[in-house]
């Protein structure tokens, strides 16, 4: 074809109509013959083999979780820090899907010190709430499975067991009036007697016609009785799914986002929470489940009997949230994780929740992961802040150092990119662009293309985590000069 | 159910009739006071500069009907909010949800038809235009709604999205159509090959963007922006503030900015509105309020913000309760279930909405209301 031909293919081409020039482009292709462009998109057969590789992997992850029997030597463990109630280790968590893997969390370490608040910042989409997820093993599955090799160590409390595999009872024993144990000839403690009751609520006689007697258990202001427990370290990514409901609901509880969808339509708020007592607290009755929910509701600032026979629905937002809130921590446990608690309600209603939180920390003496994207709720409410991105942590530290000194361009970014009340500014600073595609994340630092501060190195490898202080690090290459110095 | 005294039965329905009649005549009277005292505070504006002036703006839902299908009790969304936003200015509207904040915006540009009051336009009286006269202004007037996800139809590819309402409206010619569509595309920071494509394969940012030029493109001179931000990421946000903020130096626009989130509405509003339960309790100049919060509840809500900064304590004046049902608002100043400086006449009689510093009003019984 001469030059003057294809300016009036070309100018005949403009004339028509979208469809019909894509036609013709196709169709010269298939004369030329020129391959296909298969950058933008899968071909059948990849799909397929995507689709069956992903298919095999979950497979195996779930068999994996369902196995019976296990003995629990497997996924006992110990803590790398005895102040840690739990440390994930190089957690990864990966979603199977049709397309491709999706690399949620991708290597994420950090550990939540007892009695602390750490919060998780982040975009949505940046694996925040898959992490907290992976430690509850509550992850969408089939697809979404913790991938060998990534541990979360969690310090739990559990019931001690005798040679019958039973929970040995607390007995209450006689005391003296100065305080100390009363002892028997023998030189042991004697328990306190109380008359049998058989299930009618009868006292048991025996053939004399005396009541039997038994030792008296030791029982809460509830009236729920208390077994023996000790301390076990166990490993949340590796344990099967049989135990870890024994710890999900009793040991870790969690506060959803939405109040409004995670609460029951059909059944009353306070049979839901009886239900929690009923199923984790072992000697509970309806009666003992019953005062235990009341003192929760109390402890939440709500008069017990107003909602006790109410339907979710019969609520508004505030108190749904502080409903949510009582069922948390109904197991008294030793870890609440909060994630976005307060985002669906009013700064009015927020500020009221955020309060309570603070209040009932102290209270329990447990610890809080808040997962959150509103970086004032952090600052407000945090001892530890960890900011993630794609995936990965870009930089950990104290509440002071994430927000006083912040190092990476995110965090910067992030910070600027919020107005202030009553710190007014001409003109917003924002980051350009958007998160990059989960499915093939490029091998170099995932924010290059958004930052504003890159340099040569920025093309290498994905940084490494770089200690700043103690309690501050960071994964930049900004900064690799400066742990270079400290290794000298 | 057995009567056991059929005469007692009945004079109780009635003695319990006649009192909630008397009830019902009494809100009556002291609400017609109050409508006539407010009516006496409303000062005149000066007109010129003005594009939207709205007076005394009610908008009731009726919530029960009697026999005859005769409305018998209504839900007051908005409650005589007057207010004037200058050429070229933005005005921020904050409150708690199901506050009437997105009701009113809707009302003034007569998505919903208008049940007292006036809303001028440009200085044409939107509640009393023909559906012709509405037509010929609606391209003037224009919305941008809070969720980008389901305020676009998944249908549609985005060229027609935005150059729908071009076409219906014939603001060009057929033949500058696409050039006209793609031009306004790229002012919104949309590439022109997304032309053909569908909402689904954009992110939230983006689509929002889509939204905007939707609503830009008719060459509007007034935005009611309803919570345009809301659903964004904060780093998305950011991009979107200073989208609508560079659109508005290009193209004069006045903007009535519809937001839960106080910090954003002080970066980009000129004046300010706090409403609560459909009444606006507090407005005027952004700096004024900021400076000096006059109504508790502003005060309450401004305390309220997180500020990210660990080394700032705030001393929050925290609400109790909830905000109470509009279909059934407590008598009296609506605020006073929840405020700490509640008096007894606050339980009785609303205050009035009064201006008390130049452009500065405020709704409350701590002030002098005469």
């Amino acid at each position: 074809m001469s030059e003057q031909e294809n300016k009036t293919t070309e100018a005949k081409d403009e004339n028509k109509p979208n469809f019909l020039k894509k036609a013709v482009n196709s169709v010269k292709g298939k004369i030329s013959g020129s391959k296909k462009d298969t950058s933008h998109f899968l071909t059948g057969k990849e799909a397929r083999r995507i689709a069956k590789e992903s298919f095999q992997q979950s497979r195996y992850y779930e068999k994996k979780k369902k196995r019976k029997n296990v003995s629990p030597d497997e996924y006992i463990t110990e803590m790398k820090d005895d102040k840690n109630i739990v440390e994930f280790d190089n957690l990864h968590t990966y979603f199977f899907t049709d397309t491709g893997v999706v690399k949620a969390v991708n290597g994420v370490t950090f550990s939540i010190p007892q009695g602390s608040t750490v919060g998780v910042v982040g975009e949505s989409g940046c694996g925040k709430s898959v992490t907290s997820l992976s430690l509850m093993q509550l992850v969408q599955a089939p697809q979404g499975q913790v991938i060998d090799g990534s541990s979360i160590r969690f310090k739990s409390t559990d019931y001690v067991l005798d040679e019958h595999k039973e929970r040995i009872p607390i007995y209450e024993y006689e005391m003296n009036e100065d305080g100390s144990y009363k002892l028997d000839e023998n030189g042991e403690k004697i328990c306190v007697m109380e008359p049998k009751l058989d299930k009618k609520g009868r006292v048991v006689k025996d053939s004399e016609g005396n009541p039997e007697m038994q030792p008296k258990q030791l029982r809460d202001q509830n009236g729920i009785p208390q077994f023996e427990t000790e301390e076990k370290v166990y490993d949340v990514a590796k344990m099967p799914t049989e135990h870890m409901r024994k710890i999900r609901g009793r040991e870790i509880t969690m506060i959803f986002q939405e109040p409004m969808t995670s609460l029951n339509p059909i059944f009353t708020i306070g049979y839901q929470l009886d239900e929690v007592v009923l199923l984790h607290v072992p000697g509970a009755t309806k009666e003992t489940a019953k005062n235990r929910t009341y003192e929760m509701l109390k402890l939440v600032g709500i008069i017990p009997e107003n909602v006790y026979k109410r339907y979710p629905h019969e609520l508004s937002g505030g108190m749904r949230q502080r409903v949510m809130i009582a069922m948390a921590l109904a197991c008294r446990p030793k870890l609440i994780i909060a994630d976005e608690p307060t985002t669906a309600l009013d700064v009015t209603i927020q500020a009221q929740i955020l309060e309570l939180l603070r209040d009932i920390k102290n209270k329990i003496n447990g610890s809080i992961m808040l997962i959150t994207h509103d970086l004032g709720v952090i600052a407000e409410m945090a001892d530890f802040v960890v900011v993630m991105y794609a995936g990965r942590i870009i930089e950990t530290g104290t509440v002071d150092e994430i927000f006083n000194n912040p190092m990476h361009p995110y965090t910067v970014g992030l910070q600027k990119s919020k107005p202030v009340v009553n710190r007014p500014v001409d003109r917003l600073y924002s980051i350009p662009g958007n998160v990059p595609n989960p499915i093939n994340m490029p091998n170099y630092c995932y924010f290059k293309d958004r930052c504003n501060r890159c340099i040569e190195k920025c093309k290498g490898p994905y940084p490494d985590m770089i200690q700043v202080s103690p309690t501050h690090k960071v994964a930049c290459h900004l900064y690799s000069d400066m742990a270079k110095e400290e290794n000298k | 159910m057995k009567v056991k005294n059929p005469v007692q039965y009945f004079k109780d329905k009635k003695a319990a009739s006649d009192a909630y009649k008397q009830q019902v005549a009494e809100d009556e009277r002291v609400r017609k006071e109050w409508e006539e005292k407010n009516a006496r505070w409303a000062t005149e504006e000066n007109e010129e500069n003005k594009i939207l002036i709205v007076k005394h703006l009610k908008k009731y839902f009726p919530v029960a009907k009697n026999f005859f299908g005769k409305p018998t009790r209504f839900l007051r969304a908005v409650d005589d909010v007057s207010l004037a936003i200058e050429r070229g200015h933005t005005m921020g509207i904050v409150g708690e949800s199901g506050c009437g904040k997105t009701t009113m915006g809707r009302t003034i540009l007569r998505l919903h038809s208008v049940t007292g009051g006036e809303v001028k336009f440009d200085g044409k009286d939107v509640g009393s235009l023909s559906h012709k006269e509405l037509r010929a202004i609606r391209p003037e007037m224009q919305i941008i709604f809070q969720d980008p996800y389901s305020s676009l139809s998944p249908r549609m590819p985005v060229g027609e999205i935005i150059g729908e309402a071009v076409r219906a409206h014939g603001l060009v010619s057929k033949k500058d159509y696409r050039d006209y569509v793609i031009g306004v595309m790229k002012e919104c920071g949309l590439q022109p090959h997304y032309f053909d494509r569908y909402p689904h394969e954009f992110s939230g940012g983006q689509r929002q963007r889509i939204c905007i030029a939707r609503a830009l493109a008719l060459q509007p001179k007034f935005v009611v922006c309803d919570e345009p931000v809301s659903a964004l990421d904060v780093s998305i946000q950011a991009q979107i503030i200073n989208l609508l903020e560079d659109l508005q130096r290009e193209r004069n626009l006045t903007y009535m900015f519809i937001s839960h989130d106080l910090s954003v509405v002080e970066h980009i509003s000129d004046e300010l509105g706090v409403m609560y339960l459909g009444s606006m309790v507090e407005s005027g100049d952004r700096k004024k309020i900021f400076s000096n919060p006059m109504h508790p509840y502003t005060q309450a809500l401004f305390s309220a913000v997180p500020v990210p900064d660990p080394n700032v304590k705030m001393n929050r004046i925290i609400l109790k309760g909830d905000i109470p049902s509009p279909a059934n608002p407590p008598r009296g100043c609506k605020f006073h279930t929840r405020c700490s400086k509640c008096m007894d006449i606050c339980k009785e009689f609303p205050p009035v909405y009064r201006e008390y510093e130049p452009g500065h009003r405020v709704a409350c019984h701590l002030y002098p209301q005469d």
